[in-house]
């Protein structure tokens, strides 16, 4: 057993107005990473390349222990991948999908498809066709559960779902995970939905990786401290200050390195702390794009 | 395994935090024994619906607490100390006690000020009880 | 190459083209029919519309099985089996052309059991394989740019190269003297130029097959 399912290495792929650069992770088995992103940010090209339906143009692509592009055939028989711009046939019943990818998978597991249908409200004698948007999206991840794929790789699952199907959806992909031989990479621009199931959270901003870690050392490390500086002092220098706002004799800061002392520390520079605030993923994100940007423009 | 905790966004606190205020209360009053098996941190996570690594870091120091014993491979079981009731318990009315202590800096009450009226709440308990 | 795997992707394309299938051969019947009447006009006729209905036969079907499945999204379930790219090149030639052998050799074998069958226009042979290698290339042709081009605009610009040729090629193959000369005659008369014209149908098929397999093995982007 590999106890890495996925392994990226310094890959590049170039397009003529979009270039992936020097993309490095690592999805540990038994884990759930979360993909975020801005659209147009690099996700779906890092899934594709990822999948082998892209091929990188430098940089190594391992999956399940199989190397991509080259091996996309066997790997792809134990992933089961569902992306937002995935279609199944509209003239043909789920039930028809459902025995066509049956045939192809030895481990597809039929009890399991049947609980699938029922939890998930679908009916297999109807045509793709008549199935709502979020139908379809649960007609096919059940195609991609019920092979019990060892990595489930999902393409913005929960876009465009109503909040009940994106509750059953989260479900079940932690129902997955009760069998730590299996590992789920997801992207999603949602932050709600990787803030609350993932393990490891990787930022992506125009085709660069530009955080990768652990979600309770994010959401640890983050803080938002705001202070008021006494007349004569000045703004104390504080490890990992991602940005600075507020005004005057009242700023606020973010820092990447939160540490409890920091708090004495200030006080003694002459800044009482009034506030550390923890934030959320989605405010650790886009404050994390922003300094990034500027750094980039500067 | 059916968990009945709750786990809820609107609540500011960090997700590990709820959980693992709600397993010291499970234990408090009773409805996890001591000595008995809780259930594992993959499950915990899947019933909860949230990640592996969250549940795992309240585990961990719920542990660190002397509250949970967790065995590599065989799963956790609530520590079997009998004075783990009064433990917790304590740990509570220190949260309480900051608290106060929060709220009388803020009115500008003196330590002594503070201490006097919380004898006073003391006598008044007493004296409902007597 | 996984055949198993290419079978079932073949299997699942008629599966879902079975209507389409179903039609085009009662057309084939139905234009053979008109010929069997025996009147001229409705040989002609028949002809005509028989060429047309394999061709379109033909041409359906790669814009159904390789465009529409790129443009209604159908592709990424596709791709996301396990397959490579060979394994989804060959099942879509060899799915298309085993589909439209069907009604083509119902085509060859109806229309030379009809010329045999009337003495007058047995010298028409020739012309008719000829000209019946010459749809199947056409065919081949509207395959290979749809898989390479991934368009509809390129395929259906297949479509109509394809159809000019027939017309063309037919002008052209019917002023060549060696096969004009006994066109019109009660005997086949082979002729050397036949055969070259022949074979040089089949190296062209075989050469677009050969390139369609080696562009696809060169692609580096599937979506």
């Amino acid at each position: 057993m590999n106890d890495v399912s996925v392994h990226f290495e310094g890959v590049s792929k170039i397009y003529p107005h979009f270039t992936l650069d020097d993309l490095s992770l690592e999805l540990p088995t038994g884990t759930i990473m979360g993909l975020i992103g801005a659209n147009g940010a690099g996700k779906s090209t890092t899934i594709r390349i990822l999948m082998g339906l892209v091929h990188q143009d430098r940089g190594l692509v391992h999956v399940l222990g199989r190397e991509m592009p080259r091996e996309q055939a066997a790997a792809k028989l134990d992933i089961g991948f569902v992306s937002e711009d995935m279609r199944l046939y509209g003239s043909a019943t789920l039930a028809w999908h459902m025995n066509f990818v049956r045939s192809i998978y030895p481990q597809w597991d039929q009890p399991y498809a049947e609980t699938l249908l029922r939890r998930f409200d679908l009916k297999p004698r109807q045509k793709i066709k008549g199935l709502s948007h979020g139908q379809r999206v649960k007609a096919a991840l059940l195609l991609a559960l019920a092979r019990r794929p060892r990595l489930l790789v999902l393409d913005e699952p929960t876009t465009g779902l109503d909040p009940v199907a994106r509750q059953e959806v989260l479900g079940e992909l932690m129902a997955v995970l009760a069998d730590e031989d299996r590992t789920i990479l997801f992207s999603s621009h949602n932050t709600l939905d990787v803030e609350q199931i993932s393990d490891q959270i990787t930022f992506i901003d125009r085709g660069r990786i530009i955080a990768s870690d652990n979600k309770e050392v994010f959401l640890d490390r983050w803080r938002r401290l705001r202070l008021v500086l006494s007349p004569e002092a000045d703004l104390p220098s504080l490890p990992g200050v991602v940005e600075i706002g507020g005004s005057g004799r009242l700023p606020v800061l973010v820092t990447n390195r939160f540490d409890p002392a920091m708090v004495s520390a200030c006080n003694d520079a002459g800044a009482t702390v009034q506030a550390v605030d923890p934030m959320t993923l989605e405010e650790i994100f886009v404050v994390n794009v922003h300094s990034r940007r500027e750094k980039q423009t500067v | 395994m059916h968990s009945d905790l709750v786990i809820s966004q609107t609540d500011g606190r960090p997700m590990y935090l709820q959980i693992m205020e709600q397993i010291r209360q499970r234990i408090a009053v009773g409805d996890w024994e001591q000595g008995k098996e809780i259930p594992s941190i993959r499950q915990l996570a899947v019933s909860l619906r949230v990640s592996v690594i969250t549940v795992k870091r309240a585990y961990m120091e719920l542990e660190r607490d002397g509250i949970i014993v967790t065995q590599q491979g065989k799963g956790s079981i609530v520590a079997s100390d009998p004075k783990l009731g009064a433990k917790l318990y304590d740990q509570e009315l220190d949260k309480h006690i900051d608290r106060v202590a929060q709220l009388g800096e803020l009115l500008g009450l003196t330590p002594k000020e503070l201490a006097s009226r919380v004898r006073e709440a003391s006598d008044r308990l007493t004296k409902e009880y007597s | 190459m996984n055949y198993a795997m290419v079978k079932r992707l073949i299997l699942k394309d008629w599966y879902l083209q079975r209507w389409a299938i179903l039609a085009s051969l009662a057309g084939v019947v139905a234009t053979l029919g008109i010929i069997a009447t025996g009147g001229k006009v409705a040989f002609l006729l028949g002809l005509i519309l028989l060429i047309t209905v394999i061709i379109a036969i033909g041409a359906q079907m790669a814009v159904s099985t390789i465009v529409t499945e790129r443009k209604e999204q159908t592709l990424p379930f596709v791709m996301s089996l396990p397959i490579s790219y060979r394994e989804y090149t060959a099942s879509k030639i060899w799915g298309n052309l085993l589909i439209f052998l069907v009604p083509w050799l119902t085509m060859v074998l109806g229309s030379f059991g009809l010329l045999l069958l009337s003495p007058s226009s047995r010298g028409l042979l020739p012309y008719a394989a000829i000209m019946s290698t010459e749809i199947l290339l056409s065919t081949c042709l509207i395959l290979a740019l749809a898989l390479i081009t991934e368009s509809q605009g390129w395929t259906v610009a297949a479509i109509m190269a394809g159809n000019l040729a027939v017309n063309g090629i037919g002008y052209v193959v019917a002023h060549i003297p060696g096969i004009a000369k006994g066109m019109w005659g009660s005997t086949i008369q082979w002729s050397g130029a036949a055969s070259a014209v022949l074979l040089a149908e089949f190296t062209t098929i075989a050469l677009l097959l050969g390139l369609t397999f080696f562009v696809q093995a060169k692609k580096n982007d599937f979506l």
